[in-house]
């Protein structure tokens, strides 16, 4: 049996083959780490941060995109309510306009109306008194020559006897 | 060591247990014998590791999404860790990037292959020759030379660590040489030494337990006292076991920790 003491040194006496052997196996390994395991992962962590930063900038662009449609619509809605309480408020000021106008016109018109009546009756009224005063003297000389027998030669005579007849007439006429 | 040996001797007096010995190290040749290519059970063991290695993480590798499953994950945590907690921590981003295939190669290598020390039927690291670690060591010295090389030039390099300003001169005839053998000698081998040797003693204590262990529960005659001193020693194996899983990272760490240190140590300071 040989203990530690009696081999020890030999333990730290490298063997040719023993150097060789490791020299290949480094070189494998490194070979290995340098040029396949490294680079792949390499490139999976590169992949992995671009993808990620890619996600979170399009996810930022949505996001600007989704407020600045919401600014517009925003915009928009308060365009149309100013818009439309613009268009009530001119709607009522032209309704009250309008309504204002035809009491006006109303007015004017049922006063010319009623002074064109009143105009026209008291013309006929003239009319139909001339006419009257006319026949009625007329009349009431024929009659009163018929009845009398006489003509009526003085003008003063036949004007008093007329005006008479015409304050008679009146007079029944208002008793009626 | 010695002691643990020596006690050993007394207590095996006759047929005793089979106590793990410096053989175990220094295995005959099976295959190739009296050539270069010589292969014994640590170099086969390191050939099998260093498939195990490639399968394992050449498959990761090739079958690795862009939206990791479980095992990619854990895989990705160890680069993340090489690159971020090892090299980027001790030497920048700016100058690391280089540096960290060869820094995961190492870290990647010699975890699996120390941990082969655990693995039943291995039970023997594949850093448990001198020369793998020695390898390793060598591949070190030469980047942090020609990093020094590149980035100084050889004679700023060689004035800056073994003339340092600054240190009155008579200073030089002690630190100079000193600092020589630091660079040429003292760093690939304190790399060498630290790892090799937990795995020497890894390896000792363990199989002590454990040939103990076998020794009182199965040979001794008196079952007695056999079973229970049997028992203990397997649970120190068992301690030792998880004990070593944890070796194996951080000499793993250490290794890679260092040797980024290292090369960084040829950079100017800015």
């Amino acid at each position: 049996m040989m203990t530690l003491a009696d081999g020890g040194i030999d333990l730290f006496i490298p063997k040719v083959y023993d150097i060789v052997w490791s020299l290949i196996i480094l070189v494998i390994v490194a070979l290995f780490f340098y040029k396949f395991f490294m680079p792949k992962f390499n490139a999976i962590f590169d992949e992995r941060a671009e993808k990620i930063e890619g996600n979170i900038s399009k996810a930022k662009q949505a996001k600007d995109d989704a407020d600045k449609a919401k600014k517009k619509y925003e915009d928009q809605l308060n365009q149309a309510r100013v818009d439309a309480s613009k268009i009530t408020d001119d709607a009522r000021t032209e309704a009250t306009k309008i309504i204002s106008e035809a009491h006006t016109r109303a007015d004017s018109e049922a006063a010319q109306i009623a002074a064109n009546a009143q105009r026209s009756i008291a013309s006929q009224q003239q009319q139909a008194m001339v006419s009257l005063k006319g026949q009625v003297g007329t009349l009431a000389t024929a009659l009163a020559g018929k009845i009398l027998g006489a003509k009526l030669q003085d003008g003063d005579v036949q004007q008093g006897m007329l005006d008479q007849m015409i304050d008679g007439l009146d007079k029944t006429s208002e008793k009626k | 060591m010695m002691e643990t040996v020596g006690t050993s001797m007394l207590l095996a007096a006759g047929a005793g247990p089979e106590l793990p010995t410096v053989n175990d190290f220094l295995p005959p040749e099976i295959l190739f014998q009296g050539t270069p290519f010589a292969i014994n059970r640590i170099i086969l063991i390191r050939l099998v590791a260093t498939v195990v290695l490639l399968l394992v993480l050449g498959i990761t590798a090739a079958r690795a999404k862009l939206i990791p499953g479980r095992w990619q994950g854990l895989i990705e945590y160890g680069i993340d860790f090489v690159r971020n907690n090892v090299v980027y921590e001790t030497m920048g981003e700016l100058r690391g990037r280089r540096y960290v295939p060869m820094i995961a190669t190492l870290f990647f290598t010699i975890f699996i292959f120390n941990l082969f020390g655990i693995i039943p039927g291995a039970n023997m690291a594949a850093t448990a020759t001198v020369t793998m670690p020695l390898v390793f060591a060598i591949w070190v010295l030469v980047q942090y030379w020609i990093a020094a090389c590149r980035e100084k030039g050889f004679f700023r390099y060689i004035r800056d660590e073994c003339f340092t300003p600054g240190v009155p001169w008579p200073i030089y005839i002690l630190l100079a040489p000193i600092q020589l053998i630091e660079l040429l000698i003292i760093r690939p081998a304190s790399l060498t030494i630290r790892l090799f040797a937990n795995m020497i003693s890894g390896h000792l204590v363990l199989a002590t337990c454990l040939a103990f262990a076998q020794y009182w529960m199965v040979e001794a005659a008196n079952k007695f006292v056999g079973i229970p001193v049997g028992g203990i020693w397997f649970l120190g194996g068992f301690v030792m076991t998880l004990f070593e899983a944890f070796i194996a990272f951080l000499q793993a760490y250490v290794f890679a920790i260092l040797a980024t240190v290292y090369i960084n140590l040829s950079y100017p300071d800015e």
